[in-house]
């Protein structure tokens, strides 16, 4: 087994990015702890990726610093930064057997061939393609070639991990299993990792904290479970979870949620004349039309497995109810849903910011 | 709908239905057959008989030429070797080692090239038969000038698809003008090339330094590919006077050097043309990864870029080689005797008193088209293959 | 950066590299200038500077002497003497009378290229590309004015006109011819791959072997075609003095090498072409002319044009198969203007010589810029 290392501080200081008059990152600020498992999630286009090329010098920032183990690298080369990268496309040279694939960092640090070659093998047993190291890429599964990129990118014991969406090209099983894998080897390496996916699920179960960009602005840097029970504005809220979170337009007056027949009573003062009130599926209940909160007819009804998801029409919103396996209900059928007090959530439709 | 288009029995379709009509989606009617294969083999004929012919005339001799057309060996005439006892046994110096004696003395008096700036070594003198000087100096000048335009066109190609080049409008107005003054001082005020080339240079650095950042205009890399590849308009003819001038004055006339210079800078146009395209759809991440894994730009050219390429490098290698072993514009121009290449060879067989020797011409000429039907075979593969297409594509 | 250096530390071996700048650090820096750098130094050296010394050739009297060239200069005398001195007929041909249908032709041809400059005036053109249009423009009406002058008034034309009609011509005759047979080994047939090879070979062997084996093949008396001559009572003529038959005599050579180019580049467009349009056509019933011309044709525009092009930058410089068939006679007549300046340097004429291939230059540039602007350009943009 490989010693685990201390990881490194990387720190963003400021890092903006634009090309040409399109601005990619705003004022980017990121401490990431040594050893921290750090996912940025954000639809593309969001500035994710280039945040991560930034770090590893593959992109020169337009202002800003980044620093990586206090080191201030914003205008190092790539090679003396000391991260390895592992990308979408898992960038394996087709010209080079597995074997000489992992080894070809050492290879170009001039390591001799011996010590590669254990190197090699340690790498490649981590990641259990022992077997396979005289093959060409081409003749790997897409598993498989993800693992050689894995193995690739620890064989030199890089200060930092960087992650391109490494998973997106995987099948939905394997990608659950390699999830799995890849957590549990960050753990024992403890090598600080920056990981980039646009993939809610990913970042939830991977990360230690997840960073939120949207549009080059930083919209949350939290742990995974403060992210979801506490989303710091609208975007947040409705980006994670799945089915996203219900959105009810309306406004708010003396401490009430009004909306079209409907008056919910809430643990915040102030008045907005635009608001919205946001609940997760899971938070709502259908109850009979005259108990709910909130009154609708029911649009769909989906039975999804150990639960059923009914689509209830209220007002110009759709509202998406988690009930039991058990719920049965037409089309059209007047319906109630009644929700968790302590677990709503106020926006201020302008701003889109959360109203505490 | 007319019932004429559902008839499926074959027995119902009137004569020129069956002779117009294919048989079956993705074949020819009978009639389009005979008329593709009669027209196929018309072309094929038109292109293989010019090549039988001079491979005939190569074994007959002066009667056989002379005495009007001849045309199957053995019935016809009576083939023999006289054309070949011209070149090779007739002439003292032709035996099986002469093509490696020519190969020493190529080395040693490249040697005696290199030191000469120190120790003077006398050069030896080729003792070898014409047709073999021929053949060895078209091999030498052929392979090192593709060798060295293939390495320096690649990257150059490479350079152009991965990295921004900004040269600045007006170094490059600065520079022509130096370039027109330096050559109107050498030539109308008898000034020494070497003294005003010296001059302008320095001149160059100067005001390339001092006036350069004053100019916003600049150009992009698309200008500096479009600038290297449109080098091929300009006819050979242009430049081959001065260039004769030239070589002149530093004694690279009837050189090898010289030759495999200029023979490598007309070709650099189809190589960055080529090579350009292969360079740019090959993925970067590659090269990125290879970056940060600590590889310099010069050892990402040569262990990921170059072995991706291969096929496409030896597409454009095979077709430099094959330009180069055919010039013969810049070879009768600038080589007289010692460089003299296989074309002009060929050409000297019509300076006899007698008309041309036709026989001994020919053999010339078999010796020289049997490699390039070779290579032409292979590079057709490459060239089916698609390796090729994509620069015309444009 | 000796502090960062204490600071970081790197994990354990083998990771980051030391960070100190070594020869070969200095080099992989600067590795942008030494990718581009010999390239660039090479044209540099050995074509722009060549033509622009050239320039002082073409407008110098040149003359050997003990020391080596004397220079002197004589402004635009050397160009002056092929338009209008005493090398004009050599040149542009015999201008003196001009005929009724060459005035007409000319005419007409001047008052397209005046309605042409109009229309795209109207379409609102920029100055830049009114420019390159009255450039273009005026080329085509002086060659016109020629063309009617000489050709079309019964007087012989010079060595313009003659690398204009294998440039024309011969791409024309090459192109058509090309792409048909491209066309047919796209089809089904057997033998496909044999018809391939050896339709390419040719384009690969010397031109100056093409214009031996042509000069041998085509000889009246001695070549294999020589039962046929007689046989249409041909046994006395010979080509070689019939500046006609001479001149095609040499685009059949010229058009031997150079089709199989189009061919092979043609064949590997035709076969880039999807396979379920042309199936989808097949359903619908069409032939395989109509799917060539209605389905194939216009993805492979681009492509054609693209190959007119390279072929043309190629057939200006025609040389060898003029030389060698001919010696660009009977007469002048198939004499390229690549022959030309050659001929004029063998007298030691090298100023004319100079200003024969800068108008060579020229004209190159000219013909070819305004078939990329107006025409390639055009097919590429129709596509993206």
């Amino acid at each position: 087994m490989v010693s685990a290392t201390t990881g490194v501080p990387v720190n963003f200081e400021g890092i903006e990015k634009s090309f040409g008059a399109v601005r990619v990152l705003e004022e980017l600020s990121l401490k990431v702890a040594p050893g921290e498992f750090l996912v940025l999630l954000g639809a593309s286009g969001s500035g994710k990726t280039t945040a991560l090329r930034i770090l590893a010098g593959l992109e020169t920032a337009s202002s800003g610093r980044v620093l990586i183990g206090g080191r201030d690298v914003t205008d190092i080369l790539p090679k003396y930064r000391d991260v390895s990268m592992v990308f979408q496309s898992y960038a394996l040279y087709p010209h080079k057997t597995v074997a000489e694939n992992i080894g070809f960092p050492l290879k170009v640090r001039k390591v001799p061939t011996a010590e590669r070659d254990v190197a090699v093998k340690e790498a490649a047993s981590q990641v259990q393609i022992d077997m396979l190291l005289d093959r060409y890429p081409r003749q790997l599964s897409g598993g498989q070639r993800q693992r050689v990129a894995l193995a690739r990118a620890m064989v030199r014991r890089p200060s930092v991990f960087l992650m391109d969406e490494p998973l997106s090209n995987l099948d939905a099983k394997l990608r659950g299993h390699m999830r799995a894998e890849l957590k549990h080897m960050q753990s024992t390496l403890g090598t600080t990792t920056i990981y980039v996916t646009h993939d809610q699920i990913e970042a939830m179960t991977l990360a230690h904290r997840v960073a939120i960009l949207e549009k080059g602005v930083l919209q949350q840097l939290d742990t995974p479970a403060k992210i979801y029970n506490d989303p710091a504005n609208l975007f947040v809220a409705q980006f994670i979870g799945s089915p996203p979170m219900n959105v009810v337009h309306g406004s708010l007056e003396a401490s009430a949620f009004k909306t079209t027949g409907a008056s919910v009573s809430l643990p915040v003062s102030g008045s907005i004349a635009k608001a919205i009130l946001g609940v997760r599926p899971e938070d709502c209940a259908v109850v009979a039309p005259s108990k709910g909160n909130i009154r609708g007819e029911i649009y769909a009804v989906e039975l999804i497995g150990d639960h059923t998801l009914v689509t209830v029409k209220t007002g110009a919103d759709m509202l998406t109810v988690k009930a039991s396996k058990e719920f049965s209900g037409a089309i059209g059928e007047n319906i109630g849903i009644s929700v968790v007090k302590d677990r709503l959530f106020v926006f201020d439709a302008a701003t889109g910011a959360r109203v505490r | 709908m007319s019932d004429t288009a559902f008839r499926f029995d074959k027995a119902e379709r009137s004569l020129m239905e069956r002779l117009f009509e294919p048989p079956a989606v993705g074949r020819m009617s009978p009639v389009a057959k005979v008329v593709a294969y009669s027209l196929l083999v018309f072309w094929a004929i038109f292109v293989i008989f010019p090549i039988y012919w001079v491979v005939i005339t190569a074994f007959k001799d002066a009667a056989a030429v002379n005495q009007g057309p001849f045309y199957i060996p053995f019935v016809d005439f009576q083939p023999n070797l006289d054309a070949w006892r011209v070149h090779i046994s007739s002439d003292p110096y032709c035996d099986v080692y002469a093509i490696g004696r020519q190969f020493v003395l190529y080395a040693y008096n490249s040697v005696a090239f290199i030191l000469s700036p120190v120790v003077s070594i006398q050069p030896m003198e080729p003792q070898i038969c014409k047709l073999y000087l021929a053949f060895s100096n078209s091999l030498v000048i052929g392979i090192a000038a593709t060798a060295l335009c293939v390495t320096i066109g690649s990257m150059a190609a490479y350079a152009l698809a991965r990295v921004q080049y900004k040269p600045k409008f007006g170094n490059v107005v600065v520079f022509v003008v130096l370039t027109l003054l330096m050559i109107v001082a050498t030539s109308y005020a008898g000034i020494p090339w070497y003294f005003s080339a010296a001059v302008a240079l320095a001149l160059f650095f100067l005001l390339a330094r001092a006036f350069g950042k004053h100019f916003k205009a600049s150009l992009s890399n698309g200008d500096i590919l479009f600038w290297m590849i449109s080098q091929r308009i300009l006819p050979p003819i242009v430049v081959i006077i001065p260039v004769y001038m030239m070589f002149q004055s530093v004694g690279l006339l009837d050189t090898h050097l010289g030759l495999i210079i200029i023979y490598a800078v007309a070709n650099l146009p189809i190589v960055v043309w080529l090579m350009h395209d292969f360079f740019a759809s090959l993925p970067i991440e590659l090269e990125e990864s290879a970056q940060l894994d600590g590889c310099t730009r010069f050892g990402i050219f040569w262990e990921i870029v170059l072995p991706l390429t291969r096929p496409g490098l030896a597409a454009t290698t095979l077709l430099t080689l094959i330009l180069n072993w055919n010039e013969y514009l810049f070879a009768v121009f600038l080589s007289t005797s010692k460089a003299q290449t296989m074309p002009i060879m060929v050409a000297a067989k019509n300076a006899g008193e007698k008309g041309i020797l036709w026989w001994e011409m020919c053999a010339v000429i078999v010796v020289m088209i049997i490699p390039v039907i070779i290579m032409a075979i292979i590079l057709q593969r490459f060239i089916s293959k698609g390796v090729l297409m994509g620069a015309v594509k444009g | 950066m000796a502090v960062a250096n204490e600071t970081y530390q790197p994990g354990t071996t083998p990771a980051g590299l030391a960070f100190r700048e070594s020869w070969a650090e200095w080099f992989d820096r600067h590795s942008r200038t030494f990718f581009i750098a010999p390239a660039v130094t090479l044209i540099l050296i050995f074509a722009i500077f060549p033509t622009f010394y050239s320039i002082v050739f073409a407008l110098s009297r040149v003359r050997f002497s003990a020391t080596g060239l004397r220079f002197r200069f004589v402004w635009f005398d050397n160009f002056l003497a092929q338009f209008s001195g005493n090398e004009q007929t050599h040149f542009l041909g015999r201008t003196t009378e001009i005929g009724i249908f060459g005035a007409i032709f000319a005419l007409a041809c001047l008052i397209a290229a005046l309605w042409w400059l109009y229309k795209s005036y109207r379409n609102g053109a920029t100055w830049v590309g009114m420019t390159g249009r009255v450039i273009s423009a005026a080329m085509f009406v002086f060659v016109a004015f020629l063309l009617g002058a000489t050709l079309l008034s019964g007087n012989p034309w010079g060595t313009l006109l003659t690398t204009l009609f294998y440039v024309i011509v011969g791409c024309t005759l090459q192109f058509i011819i090309g792409t048909a047979l491209a066309f047919l080994c796209s089809q089904p047939i057997a033998g496909k791959s044999f018809f391939r090879v050896l339709f390419f070979i040719p384009l690969m062997i010397t031109p100056l072997g093409v214009g031996y084996a042509f000069k041998m093949v085509l000889d009246i008396t001695k070549g294999p075609l020589q039962p046929l001559w007689d046989y249409v009572g041909l046994q006395n003529w010979a080509w070689s003095t019939d500046a006609w038959a001479a001149r095609w005599f040499v685009i059949l050579g010229d058009s031997w090498q150079w089709i199989p180019f189009i061919f092979i580049v043609m064949l590997a467009a035709l076969e880039t072409v999807p396979k379920d349009h042309v199936e989808a056509a097949q359903v619908d019933g069409a032939s395989s002319i109509q799917i060539f011309r209605e389905i194939t044709w216009p993805q492979i525009v681009p492509v054609a044009v693209t190959v007119i092009l390279i072929r043309m930058i190629e057939a200006f410089k025609i040389v060898d198969l003029p030389n060698i068939m001919t010696s660009g006679g009977p007469g002048i007549a198939t004499e390229s203007m690549t022959l030309h300046s050659y001929f004029l340097w063998r007298a030691n004429d090298m100023g004319s010589s100079a200003a024969v291939a800068y108008l060579l230059l020229i004209l190159t540039v000219v013909v070819c810029a305004s078939f990329f602007n107006y025409v390639v350009l055009g097919q590429l943009r129709k596509v993206k």
